[in-house]
């Protein structure tokens, strides 16, 4: 049985289902949530397993409407994550209601929501045209608010209403620069224009309404703003989720149109990409200096999105050879850094909510009380840093390579600075883990789940690293013009 | 005689020295309250394994390619007449200190902790200076050969200290800035030769300074490295400061054995006798027969006026050891004539060694005298005085034999020269006996009433080894019995002028200056140019604080400028985060600018864009 | 040459946005708000997409004004907000900068207009359509500017949807009532009632829970 637009559609819907279904009895126990939620990650890699003979693509009419999708390797690899990353952010949601007190009404509320997202998710990687993708962009973007806003706090308010009024903003420059192209080319579906758009003045205004706004929901730098402060108040399983997935899927369609629509515009790519070293440093020094841990983590999501905008100037005219080594690099670093960052996440709760602390100064004395969330966070960190073998070392590898071989000697300097400065704050915490004079901290016991759902996620990413081959194998080759 | 294997005896003649040094240090380790070092009879059976080495060991050589770059050590005829010589002098010496430190062992057993820690020091530290003499004195290969040479120097340092009055410590500063100096420039020297040449041993060295052509110069810095230890002038400074000083049987050992480590390191590098060398080394040759008669000279000189009889005796070491740099000097000057002169400096030193230990311990008999009569007792001190001064025994031998082999050699000037310096020798040692009369002690001492007590026994015996030195010295090299010619008597004369020439300077002297004397002796202290130095360093040395307070407060105000910087980063890094906050307030704002900015970059930066049809 | 109910409706438009951006008795605002919903509905119509026109006067209009409106006067378990906008203006040092990115962002915009439909369909505007384009961008001009000025979470979210306006008017001017935009709109007008609703039952609960009405705990405090 080869995968039909039914799967798809199966694959899109089945999420919010389960979500709407759980609405009415939250799960409390990861077995059931496994049990249920265990066929879509097996379903997506049926799926990419699958297109061995090719893309998948359609159009759904709805009335004179035509919706157009398509399914290729890189998306069904997304897809595949997004799948992996939200059953374990699920998992760990329900061990994370058993050990935190949390509101029911609001726990009840995360499961739809979490659906809700996956279908997002999946309607961004598979769209093949504007309106698709303005419609998952949309409602992920709102799953996303909802889901921060869970835990109610003062806190969690100002931050998800400064993110909800933005992420609107955002769109609406989104949907201007879309009015433009729409009015310019008059058609929506991502084939046509690349077809017919030409690089003139109002694609590359309409390029830069969507790039802002685009550049506003994936938080880069001087952007990113709204993205601390929504992570140190949301629940865990949340943060992860959304500094893994939801801030990628923006640059996911800012690249996927960059290249469509500009694909030769050198200029900009290379603003976007001092943009993107700008994230790094800052994302890194603000990450060496943050009081608490999840603050940390936060931090380093910005720095580490920072190396995602290195895929622009790397892949604009820079030659076959190039832009195939930084093509790799950066879904390598995409999903290595969402499997990493979300165990890492994953950790810094355990560690956090064990504790009771919210600073670093709180997680003295952990490392013998808690070696396996710290072991996690470690691994998390092997990744994030780029040290052997894991996929971030892979991925700042290739991009080495093209640097070097693009010429372009700034992103070297970029890559060695922000590995500095990722090794400065992790070890700044393994520090203060490493403390042993201080008086015993009266730990709260941990569910085992939450703990292996995280160490697996990490040793995922290292191991992303180890067998880099097999996905890099099943990307689409990048398109040189 | 049936020679033993060489192997065991060597290593048991140098790990039996550090075993016993190890044992006071592991007994204090172990009961530091209990432990009462003492020297005793195991104590000072120190040297005998390498005295059984150099009496019953086979000629031959060691390796050991384990050790530092591959250890090689050897035993031939002119190491084991100065092993033997070495170790007997070490043995002797030992013997006498335990005697010589009889209060002090008193002391310390009734629980003085100061007495204690000073005799522990120096029951690890003798043993551990004999090591490294006895290493450097079978080794072969460079590194041992450094490696003994730097242990013994920097072993004897609290011998030389031993006492810790001010004195001791001026001579021991003198003694450790000269050692310092002579082991940096002798290193220089050693890792130039041996690395220009690939040299592994000491012969390989020879050669290659004899090949190479910066030879001189490297054997320049060898001579004047060595010559601190064998006390060159200008570069003894230290001997007459840490002789007087030190207590009498290290005093033995240093002038008696351990400066004569020096003259090995000399006879070990420098080409000697090698033909052909007398070209290329003709400058340092004449230099080092210059230095050395200066020596012989200035030494007899300073240590006429000299009170303290070690303070004599030190500079008649250097003028002693001025003569042997004068024959050393030959055979780099006339190297066909080096054979029979090498195997005649092994004996000069072996005779000054002996001779020198004698008269040290002599001084030690003279301050604390047994109840003998004085007659015997000043007839047995005046004997070894007698044998340097080249009246009889060794001494005479010696200076027949080099008069004629400088005839030889073709250098009679420089035997008038010897002779000269050897009436100096005689002024020296009727000054020592002169200032040994003038300090004796009252009475016997009942301490040394006892004949077979330590003291004087090493003594007799040190004695009777000097004077009998002509009996056995031969049997090393050729196993004849016999090392010098037949003398004829109608040599003698010739012979004996120089000690006549010197007795009668020193009654008309002594006789004529007594009342310059004082005068003279304060305005030429022991130690000489060592006094002008010191003041000179202490002159110079407020600039140089005043230089030191600058470099302080430049280090001050440069810390300063960084912890100003840093406080001006981290105030930086609050700048940053305040920013941040800025950032996150005007979100709005700098939307539009990103897309403000982007548009303008796109719009600007695409070449052949129209932006007007 | 557009006709004259086009012109009028265009006028009333630009009226209503502009007084809901200044007004700071905020009942009448989104009273205001309430009728601009409506006369959009008007200008769909007159634009030829009914259903699109129904759409906006029930989402736009009604839901999301209503929204607003119940959050001043509702009958809800938490606190009502105050009716009038009492947060200090923003600091006047930075309104010079506001002023220029705002004309500037405006002046990209009118650039990228007028490349597309000519300056000769624009001066003045030849037909519905093209006028409709203009007052978009007339609409969105303010509305930036209210949204970057104004500190009152209700104010912003108002501002949020005259800006959301201006733009769907834009992209029916600039592409015709065809089915893409129709759709786009539609996308965009249910987005802009969710944020609406949601921002308004989070300003709600912020009002509660720690008596704010705007992002910058702080501000109150400024001269």
């Amino acid at each position: 049985m080869n995968p039909t637009s039914f799967h798809v559609l199966w694959l899109l819907c089945a999420p919010p289902a389960l979500g709407l279904l759980t609405l009415v009895r939250p799960p409390r126990h990861g077995a059931l949530v496994l049990l249920a939620g265990l066929p879509l990650p097996l379903v997506a890699l049926w799926l990419l397993l699958g297109l061995d003979t090719g893309p998948l693509a359609g159009q759904l009419a709805l009335g004179p409407l035509l919706l157009h999708w398509r399914l290729d390797g890189l998306a069904a690899l997304l897809w595949l994550l997004t799948m992996v990353l939200l059953l374990a952010s699920a998992l760990y949601a329900a061990g994370y209601a058993r050990a935190a007190p949390l509101d029911a009404r609001a726990y009840a509320w995360l499961w739809p929501l979490l659906g809700g997202l996956a279908t997002g998710l999946g309607l961004i990687w598979i769209a093949a045209d504007l309106l698709l993708l303005y419609a998952g962009l949309e409602l992920m973007g709102l799953c996303a608010v909802g889901m921060l806003l869970l835990p109610g706090s003062v806190a969690a308010l100002t931050a998800g209403l400064r993110y909800l009024l933005f992420a609107l903003v955002g769109s609406l420059t989104w949907l201007l620069g879309i009015a433009l192209l729409l009015g310019a080319w008059g058609r929506l579906d991502l084939a046509g224009l690349a077809a017919v758009a030409q690089p003139d003045p109002v694609t590359a205004i309409a390029v830069a309404l969507l790039a802002s706004g685009l550049l506003l929901k994936a938080s880069i730098f001087p952007l990113h703003g709204w993205l601390v402060p929504v992570h140190g108040s949301a629940w865990t399983p949340v943060s992860a989720i959304h500094g893994a997935l939801v801030v990628k899927a923006s640059f996911f369609i800012l690249l996927l149109l960059w290249r469509l629509l500009l694909p030769d515009a050198i200029a900009g790519a290379l603003a976007l990409g001092a943009l993107g070293s700008l994230a790094v440093l800052w994302g890194g020094v603000q990450a060496w200096r943050a009081a608490g841990l999840k603050e940390l983590v936060a931090w380093s999501t910005v720095g580490q999105l920072g190396y995602l905008m290195l895929a622009f100037p790397l892949l604009a005219g820079t030659g076959a050879a190039v832009a195939a080594l930084a093509w790799q690099a950066t879904w390598l670093q995409l999903a290595g850094h969402a499997l990493a960052k979300s165990a890492m996440f994953m950790a810094a709760g355990n560690l956090l909510l064990a504790t009771g602390a919210t600073r670093l100064e709180g997680l003295t004395g952990t490392s013998r009380r808690l070696p396996l969330s710290l072991l996690t966070f470690g691994l998390a960190a092997v990744t994030l840093m780029g040290l052997p073998p894991s996929a971030g070392f892979t991925a700042k590898w290739l991009w080495l390579q093209a640097s070097l071989a693009a010429g372009q000697w700034a992103w070297v300097a970029v890559l060695g600075l922000g590995t500095l400065l990722s090794a400065a704050y992790v070890f700044r915490v393994l520090r203060c883990s490493f403390v042993e004079d201080a008086p015993e901290p009266v730990l709260r016991g941990l569910p085992l789940g939450m703990e292996l759902v995280a160490l697996a996620l990490a040793l995922a990413a290292i191991g992303l690293g180890l067998a880099a081959a097999w996905p890099l194998a099943l990307l689409p080759p990048v398109s040189v013009p | 005689m049936t020679a033993l294997p060489l192997a065991p005896l060597l290593y048991t003649a140098l790990l039996w020295p550090l075993l016993l040094a190890l044992r006071p240090l592991l007994l204090a380790l172990i009961a530091a309250d209990q432990s009462r070092p003492r020297l005793d009879l195991l104590w000072i059976s120190a040297p005998l394994p390498a005295l059984a080495l150099a009496v019953l060991g086979a000629d031959g050589a060691v390796r050991l390619d384990a050790w530092l770059l591959g250890g090689r050590w050897e035993l031939d005829g002119a190491r084991r007449l100065l092993l033997a010589f070495t170790a007997l002098l070490w043995g002797l010496a030992g013997w006498y200190a335990r005697g010589y430190l009889g209060a002090e062992q008193a002391r310390a057993a009734a629980g003085d902790a100061l007495s204690r820690s000073r005799l522990l020091r120096f029951a690890l530290f003798w043993p551990l200076t004999l090591c490294g003499n006895l290493l450097l004195l079978v080794a072969e290969d460079i590194g041992s050969f450094y490696l003994g040479f730097a242990l013994m120097t920097f072993a004897a340092y609290p011998l030389v200290i031993h006492s810790g009055s001010p004195e001791a410590r001026t001579g021991g500063l003198a003694y450790l800035i000269m050692a310092v100096l002579g082991e940096g420039v002798l290193l220089a020297g050693l890792l130039w030769a041996a690395g220009s040449g690939s040299a592994l041993t000491l012969s390989q060295l020879r050669a290659t300074l004899a090949t190479a052509d910066a030879g001189p110069w490297m054997g320049l810095l060898l001579w004047l490295g060595f010559g601190v230890k064998a006390g060159v002038i200008g570069l003894h400074l230290w001997l007459p400061l840490a002789h007087p000083v030190a207590p009498t049987p290290a005093s033995a050992v240093l002038s008696g054995a351990m400066i004569k480590a020096g003259l090995v390191g000399w006879l070990g590098t420098l080409p000697l006798g090698v033909a052909g060398v007398e070209a290329s080394f003709r400058g340092l040759g004449l230099a080092m027969l210059w230095a050395g008669l200066a020596g012989a000279f200035a030494a007899a000189l300073l240590g006429a006026v000299q009170r303290h009889p070690k303070a004599v005796l030190a500079y008649s070491s250097v003028s002693q050891m001025g003569m042997i740099t004068a024959l050393v000097a030959i055979g780099l000057l006339h190297p066909e004539s080096w054979p029979a002169l090498g195997a005649l400096v092994m004996l000069f030193a072996a005779h000054h060694g002996l001779s020198k230990g004698a008269l040290f311990l002599g001084v030690g008999i003279s301050e604390q005298a047994p109840p003998w009569p004085a007659w015997l007792l000043w007839t047995l001190l005046a004997l070894p005085a007698l044998s340097l001064a080249g009246v009889l025994g060794s001494g005479l031998m010696i200076k027949s034999d080099t008069k004629t082999l400088l005839y030889a050699a073709g250098a009679p000037d420089l035997a008038l020269w010897l002779s000269l310096a050897a009436a100096g020798t005689t002024v020296l040692m009727a000054r020592t006996l002169w200032r040994q009369w003038c300090r004796r002690a009252p009475a016997g001492i009942a301490a040394h009433r006892h004949l077979l007590a330590p003291m004087p026994l090493a003594w007799l015996l040190c004695v009777l080894a000097a004077l009998s030195l002509p009996l056995w010295a031969g049997w090393p090299a050729g196993g004849t019995g016999d090392a010098f010619d037949e003398l004829a008597l109608k040599a003698l004369p010739a012979l004996l002028w120089p000690p006549a020439l010197g007795l009668a300077l020193s009654i008309v002297l002594g006789w004529t200056l007594r009342r310059v004397a004082p005068w003279l002796s304060r305005r030429l202290p022991a130690g000489d140019l060592w006094w002008p130095l010191a003041a000179g360093a202490r002159w110079l040395r407020r600039p140089g604080q005043a230089t030191l307070r600058w470099l302080a407060a430049v280090q001050a105000s440069w810390v300063a400028w960084w912890v100003a910087r840093e406080h001006g980063a981290v105030a930086g890094l609050d700048a940053l985060t305040r920013a941040e906050g800025w950032l996150r307030r005007q979100l709005a704002l700098l939307l539009l600018a990103v897309a403000l900015g982007l548009a303008a970059v796109l719009l600007i930066g695409a070449e052949g864009m129209p932006l007007w049809r | 040459m557009a006709p004259a109910a086009a012109w009028g409706l265009a006028g009333l438009l630009l009226l209503v946005a502009g007084f809901c951006l200044v007004e700071r008795q905020l009942w009448r605002a989104c009273q205001g708000f309430v009728a601009f919903g409506l006369l959009m509905a008007l200008a769909w119509l007159l634009l030829g997409a009914p259903w699109l026109a129904l759409a906006e006067a029930l989402l736009g209009a009604v839901l999301t004004g209503g929204t607003l409106l119940w959050t001043l006067r509702g009958r809800g378990a938490l606190p009502r907000l105050a009716l009038r906008d009492e947060t200090p203006r923003r600091a006047r040092v930075t309104a010079p900068l506001r002023w220029l990115l705002m004309l500037a962002w405006l002046g990209l915009t009118g650039f990228a207009l007028l490349r597309l439909l000519g300056l000769e369909a624009l001066t003045p505007p030849a037909s519905a359509t093209t006028l409709s384009a203009a007052t978009g961008v007339l609409i969105m001009g303010p509305a930036v500017w209210g949204f970057a000025t104004q500190r009152h979470l209700l104010r912003r979210l108002l501002a949020f949807n005259l800006l959301g306006s201006g733009v769907f008017l834009l992209l029916a001017g600039l592409a015709g009532p065809v089915a893409e935009v129709q759709g786009l709109i539609l996308v965009g007008l249910v987005v802009a009632l969710l944020g609406s609703v949601l921002g308004a039952a989070l300003l709600l609960r912020l009002h509660a829970a720690a008596g704010l009405v705007s992002l910058e705990p702080a501000a109150g405090a400024d001269p």
